[in-house]
Parts: C-alpha cells; sequence; structure tokens
C-alpha cells in the first residue's frame, strides 16, 4: 500500500506541478488559434457572431487594396531586414572574432539594442529621423543647408525607415549567434588553410561560413518571425503612414479587428500571418528534428 | 633538399617565455620527434616552424631558405592537425584537393594527385564522404591525405595519434613508418607518447619548460639520458631512482644500497661514470626495472652484478614480464622478472642488480656525472 501511494505521488507530482501551464498554454495559444481561425469563418463585426460564411472573409480580404499592400510592404522590409541584418551580423561577428582588444565590451555595445523593446527603439528613431528635429536637422545646424534626409515623411520612402530601425535593434543579436557559430569552429581548421595558401577572404567564404548553414538557418528563422509579426516598432516609428505606406499585416490585423469593428476579416488576416510563419517554421523544424537520425 | 635548421629559437607570450634558445639540426629525411609533457613548447615549435606562430628572436632555415619571417604558405610545408582539422563542408576530394585548387594547379593534374594519394592511403572508397561520416582512423588518413597532396618538402605532425582508440594507434603508427621509409622526406612529429618517440623517430628530442634537454637518436636517449627528467621521461616502467652515497669498492667506485636492514655494495662500472669525485657523498642512481632480475646463473658471474635480498610488496604481472615492487634504501623501486619466478606479496626473494648499464646522476643538479 505504502510502495504504491510513494510511487503514485512521484508520478502525480511532477504532472501537477505542469499542469496549470500546460492548461493555460492549451486554452490560450492553441485554444485560440483554434477560436480565431472559427472566427474568421463567420460574419462578425464588432463581436463576435456565429453565422458562418466559409472563405467570404479570405476572399474580401484578397480583394482589400489595402491588405495587398501591407503584404507588399512585408515583403520589402522581411527581404531587406533579413539580408542587412544577416550581412552586418555576419561581418560585425567576422571582425569580432580577430581575436581584438575589448572584445566583450564591443560585444555588449553591439547586443544592447535588444536590451530595449521595440516601442523604444521606434520612438527614438522616430525623432533621430524627422526632419525637423532629428539628423536632417542637426546636418543643416553644422552648415550644410541643402542637405535631405525626410524618408519618414516620404510615403515612397518610409518602408525603408523601418528597416534601418530594425537592422539598428536585431543586427547584435545575429552578430551574437554568428559569434557563436564561429567560435564552434575548430582553430585548426583556420591554420590548416593557411598552411594549404588560403587568403583569410577564402577561409571565410570557402570554408568556414558554408560549414554555418545550420547558424545561418536559425538566424534566418529567427529574423522571419520578428519581421511577420512586426507590430510595435512600425507602431513606434511611423504608426503605419504616412497614410498607410508602412502598413504591415499586423497593423492591418489590429486595426480592422478592433478599430474599425471588422473581426471577421481581421481574423481572417491573422489566420494568414500564422499560415505565413508555419510556411518557414515547418521545414525548418522538419530537417532539425530529421537531423539526429540521419548523423 | 630540406634540412631543417633551428637556431637560438625563443618565443614569449607576453612575460612567459615558452621556448627557451631551442637549437635543432635536422638532416633531409630525418624522423624527429619532439617529445615531452604538455606544457613544454613542443606544439609551439611546430607553431612556429609552421609559421602559424611568429618566434620573439632565432632563425629558421629550410634548406637554404631564411623562413622566419615567411608566410605558411611560402614555407613548402604541410602538417596534420591533433584534431584532423578537416575541412567540415567539403568531402574527402575536395577536402585533399583545396590546397592544390589555392594553388591554382589544372584541374586535371588535381583529379591524378587526389588519385594518387588515395589509392597510397587506401581512401579510395571514402572521396565522396563527408568528414562527418568518417571513423577515427579513417579520418586521419584524409588529413595524412591533405598533407601529402601537395608533396611538401617537410611534413609536420601534431599528435596525430592522440585521438585514436589504442589499437589503432599502434596500426597507423606502423603504417607511418612505413610511409616515411617510402616518402623519405623530412618529417617534425609531436607526441607526449615516449613510446611513439621510440619506435618512430630517427632521432629524438626530450623537451621540458621550453629547453630541448636531449637531442639524440632512441637509443642514446634511452641508454644514455642527459638528467634525470629524460631519463625517467622515457621508458615505461620508468627508471628507478635510488638516492645512495658513494662507497670505494676493492677496483674502483660503488654505491651502498639498504635493503631489510643489510647494506649491500654494488660496484659501479667505470665506463658508465667516474665516481671518485663524489666518495662519499650522495648521488642518485638511476637503474633500469630489466636490470634488476631474478637469480640467472649466466648473468650472477658477469661483472658488476651483485645479488640482493628484497622484500616483494607488490606484484605486476604485465604477462611477458612481471614487475615486483620493493624497498631499496626506503625509496620505491620497480623490477623486472620472469612470470614463474616472481614470488608473492610479503615473501622474500633474491634479485640480481646489473650495473653494467646504470647510470648516476648529481643530487643537486639532476645532471649525468
Amino acid at each position: 500500500m505504502s510502495v504504491t501511494s510513494k510511487k503514485g505521488l512521484d508520478y502525480w507530482l511532477p504532472k501537477l506541478v505542469l499542469s496549470p501551464t500546460v492548461a493555460i498554454a492549451i486554452i490560450f495559444i492553441y485554444g485560440f488559434i483554434i477560436w480565431t481561425s472559427v472566427i474568421s469563418l463567420t460574419d462578425s463585426t464588432i463581436l463576435p457572431r456565429y453565422d458562418f460564411v466559409g472563405f467570404e472573409q479570405y476572399v474580401k480580404l484578397f480583394q482589400n487594396p489595402r491588405w495587398l499592400s501591407s503584404l507588399w510592404n512585408l515583403v520589402v522590409f522581411g527581404t531587406l531586414f533579413i539580408g542587412v541584418c544577416m550581412v552586418v551580423g555576419l561581418v560585425l561577428a567576422i571582425l569580432l572574432d580577430q581575436q581584438i582588444r575589448a572584445e566583450g565590451a564591443l560585444r555588449t555595445v553591439y547586443l544592447y539594442p535588444m536590451a530595449l523593446s521595440f516601442i523604444v527603439t521606434g520612438t527614438v528613431w522616430k525623432w533621430l529621423l524627422n526632419p525637423t528635429v532629428g539628423i536632417e536637422r542637426f546636418i543643416h545646424n553644422l552648415g550644410w543647408e541643402s542637405f535631405q534626409f525626410d524618408w519618414i515623411v516620404n510615403p515612397d520612402m518610409a518602408i525603408y525607415t523601418v528597416v534601418i530601425a530594425g537592422v539598428w535593434q536585431s543586427s547584435g543579436f545575429v552578430m551574437a549567434i554568428f559569434l557563436a557559430g564561429l567560435r564552434g569552429i575548430d582553430t585548426s581548421i583556420i591554420k590548416a588553410a593557411q598552411l594549404d595558401g588560403a587568403s583569410l577572404f577564402s577561409v571565410y567564404s570557402r570554408i568556414i561560413i558554408p560549414s554555418m548553414r545550420p547558424v545561418f538557418f536559425s538566424a534566418f528563422i529567427m529574423l522571419a518571425h520578428l519581421a511577420i509579426k512586426s507590430f510595435d516598432l512600425i507602431v513606434a516609428l511611423t504608426g503605419g503612414g504616412p497614410g498607410n505606406a508602412t502598413d504591415v499585416p499586423a497593423i492591418f490585423m489590429y486595426q480592422f479587428s478592433f478599430q474599425r469593428g471588422r473581426l471577421g476579416i481581421g481574423a481572417a488576416s491573422a489566420v494568414i500571418m500564422l499560415m505565413t510563419i508555419l510556411a518557414i517554421l515547418i521545414p525548418y523544424l522538419y530537417s532539425e528534428l530529421r537531423k539526429p537520425k540521419d548523423a | 633538399m630540406a634540412e631543417l635548421n633551428i637556431k637560438n629559437v625563443n618565443k614569449s607570450f607576453g612575460t612567459t617565455d615558452v621556448l627557451k634558445g631551442i637549437n635543432l639540426d635536422i638532416q633531409d629525411g630525418e624522423f624527429i620527434i619532439l617529445v615531452g609533457p604538455s606544457g613544454c613548447g613542443k606544439s609551439t615549435l611546430l607553431n612556429c616552424i609552421a609559421g602559424l606562430e611568429d618566434v620573439t628572436s632565432g632563425d629558421i632555415m629550410i634548406g637554404d631558405d631564411n623562413v622566419t619571417y615567411a608566410a605558411p604558405k611560402d614555407r613548402d610545408i604541410a602538417m596534420v592537425f591533433q584534431s584532423y582539422a578537416l575541412y567540415p563542408n567539403m568531402n574527402v576530394r575536395k577536402n585533399i584537393a583545396f590546397g592544390l585548387e589555392i594553388r591554382k594547379m589544372p584541374k586535371d593534374e588535381i583529379a591524378a594527385e587526389v588519385e594518387r594519394v588515395a589509392k597510397l592511403l587506401q581512401i579510395e572508397n571514402l572521396l565522396d564522404r563527408k568528414p562527418s561520416q568518417l571513423s577515427g582512423g579513417q579520418r586521419q588518413r584524409v588529413a595524412m591525405g591533405r598533407a601529402l597532396a601537395r608533396r611538401p618538402k617537410t611534413y609536420l605532425f601534431d599528435e596525430p595519434l592522440s585521438n585514436l582508440d589504442a589499437k589503432l594507434r599502434v596500426e597507423m603508427r606502423t603504417e607511418m613508418k612505413k610511409l616515411h621509409q617510402r616518402l623519405g622526406t623530412t618529417i617534425v612529429y609531436v607526441t607526449h607518447d615516449q613510446i611513439e618517440a621510440m619506435t618512430l623517430a630517427d632521432r629524438i628530442a626530450v623537451m621540458k619548460d621550453g629547453i630541448v634537454q636531449q637531442f639524440g637518436t632512441p637509443q642514446q636517449v634511452y641508454d644514455d639520458p642527459a638528467n634525470i627528467f629524460v631519463a625517467g621521461f622515457m621508458g615505461s616502467p620508468s627508471m628507478n631512482f635510488l638516492e645512495c652515497s658513494v662507497v670505494k669498492t676493492a677496483d674502483g667506485f660503488g654505491v651502498q644500497i639498504e635493503s631489510q636492514g643489510k647494506t649491500f655494495e654494488l660496484a659501479a662500472d667505470p665506463a658508465q661514470a667516474d665516481l671518485s669525485a663524489y666518495e662519499g657523498k650522495n648521488v642518485v642512481l638511476g637503474i633500469r626495472p630489466e636490470q634488476i632480475t631474478h637469480v640467472m646463473p649466466h648473468v650472477e658471474s658477469q661483472p658488476f652484478v651483485t645479488r640482493v635480498p628484497v622484500k616483494i610488496e607488490v606484484t605486476e604481472p604485465t604477462g611477458a614480464d612481471t614487475l615486483v615492487l620493493t624497498h631499496i634504501n626506503g625509496q620505491e623501486c620497480e623490477c623486472r622478472v620472469h612470470p614463474t619466478e616472481a614470488g608473492n606479496p610479503g615473501e622474500q626473494m633474491d634479485l640480481l642488480f646489473n650495473m653494467s648499464k646504470a647510470v648516476f646522476f648529481d643530487a643537486q643538479t639532476e645532471n649525468r656525472i
């Protein structure tokens, strides 16, 4: 009797302790994913209603020019943000890996923006980029009066200011990932390549960078999901403007669901965003989880 | 020709002197082994020869060229690393070809060279595999293949066998020696394993604290060690060191030892050492375990052989011999006897001390007398 009760406690205690977390996760993450999917199939407006209309909201969504332009903005922002972050992060990591002095301090400096929230980053860059108080005015005061840097108020260029702020915030983190990857490489490989006569450039381009493919993949996944769900940075920096010039799907979703009282179309846009992330994540998880069997 | 001359090389990292005035003259085609405990500077010396570390002062000559300040790639050397350092993203073929591609060798020649090397090392069936798909021994072969492909004048090996299991290590050791005999190039090989050093080397440089303690053939290093460190480092089980006092004997000098309260005089071979200056003083007697054996009549009649009864403390059978541990002068002493002659721990046993190859060291300087 005592044996079974003891075994019972050992058996149940971890489950008991973990169950609230599991329950919360199931309800508030997966439950609401399902709920959102259901809502996206109804004609809900301000409040949820359960009159099912099939995929009508999705059809409406893709007929909405604002949604299409927000998708295009996401493509532009995502590509540039991921690309520039990777390049900047990799260059910083390679430079930091040359056994320089004060590496620890410099690493912290580059990593520090990561400690700020996107709201802070957005606000700071809003001021910096504002033509009347920021960089443009500073240069004017230095005496270069014709200098123009008004991207943030220019509808054609505003999306690039989001890229600038995003890169500033995230490239340090990418650098840290790459630096860890570089540190994982056996230094005698570099020595061997030197003896083989390879220049430093070809050591990196032909050996080190190709062998860091998994690291690139991780960095890409991290940046891709940051890009797709980017919301706070854009709200703080441009508020989606000027006009709708920096609209992205997350802002579209927020505005339609909670400000314009069109919950159905907002839910549909949220489901599309989830699908986009899954489209990137599933191949990644598949390749990651399959690997141990191969190796 | 590829003589390798290392002239008065010093290397410091900050205030730490790692190499202190290294001088080595290595002949063309010699197999040289740098051996010593970890931290003795042997790997640093190898890196200096390779050009991966700059020397603080001194000169390194390969043939007639002073390469002290030449880039690694201009020294015409190849190196095999302890971790093998294979390029993880390339298959075996590309690994071997990489150095040749960098040197802009025509494609068909590269292919031919890869084939030649693969055949030599019997890795033809591995050419399309990635390093991660190879076993330790196979990686080791590929690393050697990469070195061989460039046909350099000098090969450097940095503990190439230390990551292999014991059996494979012995196999690769033999192969390494065969390979050297076939290629006839100069090899500098770093190891901390004195058996590897003894079996492979034409000459051994025993290093300690950044100084070459002795540079000579394996037999010289074994029979004529320059000091206690070299004597103790080479040979397994290691030489016995017994501190004892020098006494005058009937026809020369000898040392006095004590076993179980009785004293014995061991006559020293004057050809081994002149002990006249040490009469009455203490010296360190160095005698290898195989020079202390069970009683064999044909040995007992030889000069400089003394019979000493001892008490057996521990026995360690190795198969071919049994090692018997006893106490002489209150110090541990290991003896190598025939398994059937060895008694049991606690028992008495008569041993023959053969002094014809014994060596003596100054108790203060630890140098050879």
